[in-house]
């Protein structure tokens, strides 16, 4: 009985893992399709990847994206968990309103948020270029980050904080030996979020990068205008391959998954 | 006891502050900036005169297909995270408390990968999987014994399951995190009782692990209702939602002014449902 | 010190003093603002352009003409050179973006065609805002494997036999000009919306889904979703040169022609690069090549004759009574753009 609950567990999380690849799949496969436009069935080549070691354009941009997410990530981990906890431990005239202010940058489409953010920034002075662009992308991942979490705090018993505290911990160590370790796997996935949300951007980048400054988002959604080539679809399938590998190493070495 | 209120409300300001200063600058005063705008009979910039109005608030009401479109968002937005939830949750449950060990933390990586490539190239993966004569059809005719054909491109349904698969891992990863931090003992307490399972979710697990579970649906709905890019690649000729006409204010033509005023009509709604939902999900736990 | 060494270090610093007076003479960054993948982009052009004149190219791009004009007001002193449809051009010199473009020192120019080159949206009253560089058409294009015979009306559209394998970019203007030619009327001149609109409403059960991008237009095309749709005359050449069974139509009823021209911001730190670039960018050397993967029509008469008699646009667009069939999009004031974006979303909604 308790045998055949785990196994249909396992095969439904199988499942759901084979609904969230197959686009993946799909993707990686055109990068092997000889035909420019998906055309089925599939003839194989290895042609796509030739092309891109010499596309220069794409690498560079590709290589900006990285760069640009993991500082993304870990800017807006930093400063959203600190605001999660904040607004879990205290109480303050005005919570409500900070709570419900991460909502506008979600529910506005990013057309608008980015077109705001660049008139804005060219009122003010702060003008394009990277800077600008981290400005952007951290905002936009912050409202992730603060939510998610949050839902893992308020998961969290705050006696713990208190038990801590009157045994003459002061906040720091409360947070750094009880809060921290108990909210990690909410912070992991909030960071998952951050760098998935700036390496997807186009809008922000759009608009802010610097002419010749394009990241990968900017590279592609530019140029369906005009038709991409499954370079795309290399590229991509390379980047998803090595943070495949990176994860499966990192995910053997340390444990944020939760308590056992 | 004054004293110590101060000194939280100081503590809370510092660990707040950087976070709030942040978003304040990059998104707060853009979008005051696109909220003046939205009262402009014209968008500045141009050599055009421009007033303030309310035009662009009434016009919402003045053209029948605004209204409609949004409805019709609200509720694509609403199918497409009850769905994401249906999908999400068992397998956030079966995440937190069958697998464990290991595997668990690269599950856990792994659900979220996907989502480290395009979105747009997503798309158009989808839209070969979908087609007639895709990657769909050509399986089921594989697998199955008997003739079938499938097209789901262009269509209602093209534009859900592009959006289920896009918005899937947030409600896995946050009902996650809330049911991991279920004690198991509490759970077996239960059973040991001799409670059937149906109570111990109704009464144990679903409680408890709301807040997470709301979160995602939260962080699924509220996009989705302003979605764009989906709807117009594989929806074909049903792909005209709100957040496409909202585009067109941006792209097709130079009207900032509508655009921004149906974009704070959209948030508007948005945090009016918000606010009605949470003290449902309150007495719910 | 040896006498060797000496000689080579001031050999090594004469060299150094050469390269960067040189530097300040002529070498310029210049920044172009353009569609992706439209010819000016083009890496080899790029290098070409740099082993000529010494200029390094850069590009930045937009994804809708809306956006250009926006990237144009907030980034002053960012841009040197701009693709600007001519239908947009007037706008851009009313609104202070564009400069003036003295085409004296850029010999290319006096090979335009006339009627490009002299373009009263181009250059009003003889003053040059924008440089002709390319035109092309928007019309039927079919699957020739599929629909046989070629068709010369644009009833191909509304024909019952194609139901639900029809489609249109998702455009308010493209689609109301398209259905004006459908009814006999002149694209600039729409005296009867209410025929308009019947003809799209019409139109509407045709349509298998709507495009919005040559890569949409190509991955739909390629999977069979549609054979019958409009489509760029530059595009449906890209489409041809990658091997797509398209046929590009001039119906005898007209059809819908664009005409792109590079201009100058009027805060470009480097006018005079820039007009260097124009100048290359109407070479016939450039456009041949160009052309050879699929490109609009040249502006430039010696380019337009240089091109093979298998070429795409010379086949497609070479025959004069065909041209004289094209309607030229004039520039449309905002408020009408705004009518017929209204009249295309009830439409597409109502369907």
């Amino acid at each position: 009985m308790m045998r055949t609950s785990l196994l249909i567990g396992r095969s439904y999380v199988g499942l759901v893992l084979f609904f969230l690849y197959a686009p993946i799949l799909v993707m990686a496969l055109m990068s092997f399709n000889a035909s420019e436009f998906y055309a089925l069935p599939i003839r194989f080549t290895l042609g796509w990847y030739e092309k891109l070691s010499g596309n220069q354009e794409i690498l560079r941009s590709a290589w900006r994206s990285l760069w640009t997410a993991m500082a993304v990530t870990a800017i807006a981990t930093l400063l959203g968990t600190a605001a999660a906890i904040a607004l879990f431990r205290y109480e303050f005239p005005g919570k409500t309103v900070l709570q419900a202010m991460l909502f506008p940058p979600i529910a506005i489409p990013w057309l608008i948020v980015g077109t705001a953010m660049l008139i804005f920034f060219f009122w003010v002075g702060i003008g394009r270029g990277t800077p600008a662009v981290i400005l952007g992308h951290v905002a936009l991942a912050l409202p992730y980050v603060i939510v998610v979490v949050t839902a893992r705090l308020k998961t969290f018993d705050r006696q713990l904080e208190e038990a801590a505290r009157s045994l003459g911990a002061s906040a720091w160590q409360v947070t750094r030996l009880v809060t921290l370790p108990w909210i990690s796997s909410g912070v992991v996935a909030g960071a998952l979020f951050a760098f998935a949300v700036s390496f997807d951007q186009f809008v922000v980048s759009y608009f802010l990068a610097e002419p010749g400054d394009a990241t990968l988002p900017v590279m592609i959604y530019t140029a369906i205008r005009k038709g991409f080539t499954p370079e795309i679809n290399a590229i991509s399938t390379i980047i998803i391959a090595i943070s495949m590998a990176v994860m499966l190493l990192a995910s053997r070495h340390f444990k944020f998954g939760g308590q056992r | 006891m004054a004293g110590a209120g101060q000194s939280q409300v100081l503590r809370a300001g510092a660990l707040l502050a950087p976070a709030y200063v942040w978003l304040t600058v990059a998104i707060f005063l853009p979008l005051s900036a696109m909220l003046f705008f939205s009262f402009l009979s014209a968008a500045p910039f141009t050599n055009a005169d421009w007033h303030l109005t309310a035009d662009n608030y009434t016009a919402f009401f003045a053209r029948s297909l605004y209204p409609y479109l949004l409805g019709r968002s609200l509720l694509l937005a609403a199918v497409v995270t009850c769905l994401c939830v249906l999908i999400g949750y068992p397998c956030a449950y079966v995440l937190a408390k069958q697998i464990k060990g290991r595997s668990r933390e690269a599950l856990f990586l792994l659900i979220i990968l996907p989502f480290w490539s395009n979105s747009l190239v997503r798309i158009f993966s989808w839209a070969i999987v979908l087609r007639g004569n895709g990657i769909l059809d050509h399986a089921l005719k594989a697998l199955l014994p008997f003739d079938v054909s499938v097209n789901l491109m262009f269509s209602y349904t093209a534009v859900v399951i592009g959006l289920v698969h896009s918005y899937l891992p947030y409600v896995i990863l946050t009902s996650y995190l809330a049911l991991e931090a279920i004690d198991d003992s509490l759970i077996e307490a239960a059973r040991v009782m001799g409670a059937p399972m149906r109570t111990i979710l109704a009464r144990i697990i679903l409680p408890l692990s709301l807040p997470g579970l709301a979160s995602g649906a939260v962080l699924i709905f509220v996009p989705v209702a302003g979605s764009f890019m989906e709807p117009r690649i594989l929806g074909g000729r049903s792909g005209t939602f709100y957040g496409t006409v909202i585009e067109d204010q941006f792209v097709a033509v130079f009207n900032w002014p509508l655009g921004a005023a149906l974009s704070f009509i959209l948030l508007a709604v948005v945090l009016v449902i918000l606010g009605i939902a949470a003290p449902l999900q309150r007495r719910a736990q | 010190m040896t006498g060797m060494n000496r000689r080579f270090v001031l050999g090594a610093i004469s060299v150094m003093a050469l390269s960067i007076s040189a530097g300040l003479a002529q070498s310029a960054e210049i920044r172009v603002l353009n569609w992706q993948g439209y010819g000016s982009d083009e890496a080899w052009a790029v290098e070409a352009f740099a082993a000529k004149t010494g200029n390094t190219v850069v590009h930045d791009y937009f994804t809708s003409e809306q956006e250009m004009l926006t990237k144009l007001r907030t980034n002053p002193g960012a841009y040197d050179v701009v693709l600007i449809n001519s239908a947009f051009t007037g706008q851009a010199k009313a609104e202070g973006l564009i400069a003036k473009i003295d085409t004296s020192d850029m010999p290319n120019v006096k090979d335009l065609a006339p009627n490009m080159g002299q373009n009263a949206d181009l250059a009003p009253g003889g003053e040059v805002y924008g440089v002709a560089w390319t035109w092309g058409v928007t019309s039927v294009t079919i699957n020739k494997d599929m629909v046989k015979p070629a068709p010369d009306s644009l009833a191909v559209l509304w024909d019952a036999q194609y139901a639900g394998k029809v489609s249109i970019r998702d455009d308010g203007v493209e689609a109301v000009q398209i259905a004006a030619l459908a009814t006999g009327q002149s694209i600039n001149d729409i005296k009867d919306m209410e025929a308009v609109k019947g003809k799209l409403k019409a139109l509407m059960p045709q349509v298998k889904a709507f495009w919005s991008s040559e890569s949409d237009w190509n991955q739909f095309f390629a999977a069979g979703d549609f054979v019958v749709s409009t489509f760029w005359s530059g595009g449906a050449g890209r489409s041809a040169s990658k091997g797509l069974p398209v046929q590009f139509v001039v119906p005898k009823e007209g059809a819908l022609g664009w005409l792109d021209g590079l201009s100058i911001p009027a805060t470009s730190k480097n006018p005079e690069a820039a007009r260097a670039f124009i100048n290359y960018m109407i070479d016939p050397e450039f456009y041949v090549k160009w052309a050879a993967s699929g490109a609009p029509s040249s502006a430039n008469n010696k380019a337009a004759a240089a091109l093979p008699d298998t070429d795409f646009n010379k086949v497609t667009l070479g025959d004069p009574a065909v041209v004289a069939r094209v309607q030229f999009m004039q520039p449309l004031s905002d408020e009408t753009r705004k009518a017929y974006l209204e009249l295309w979303q009830d439409i597409k909604t109502a369907q």
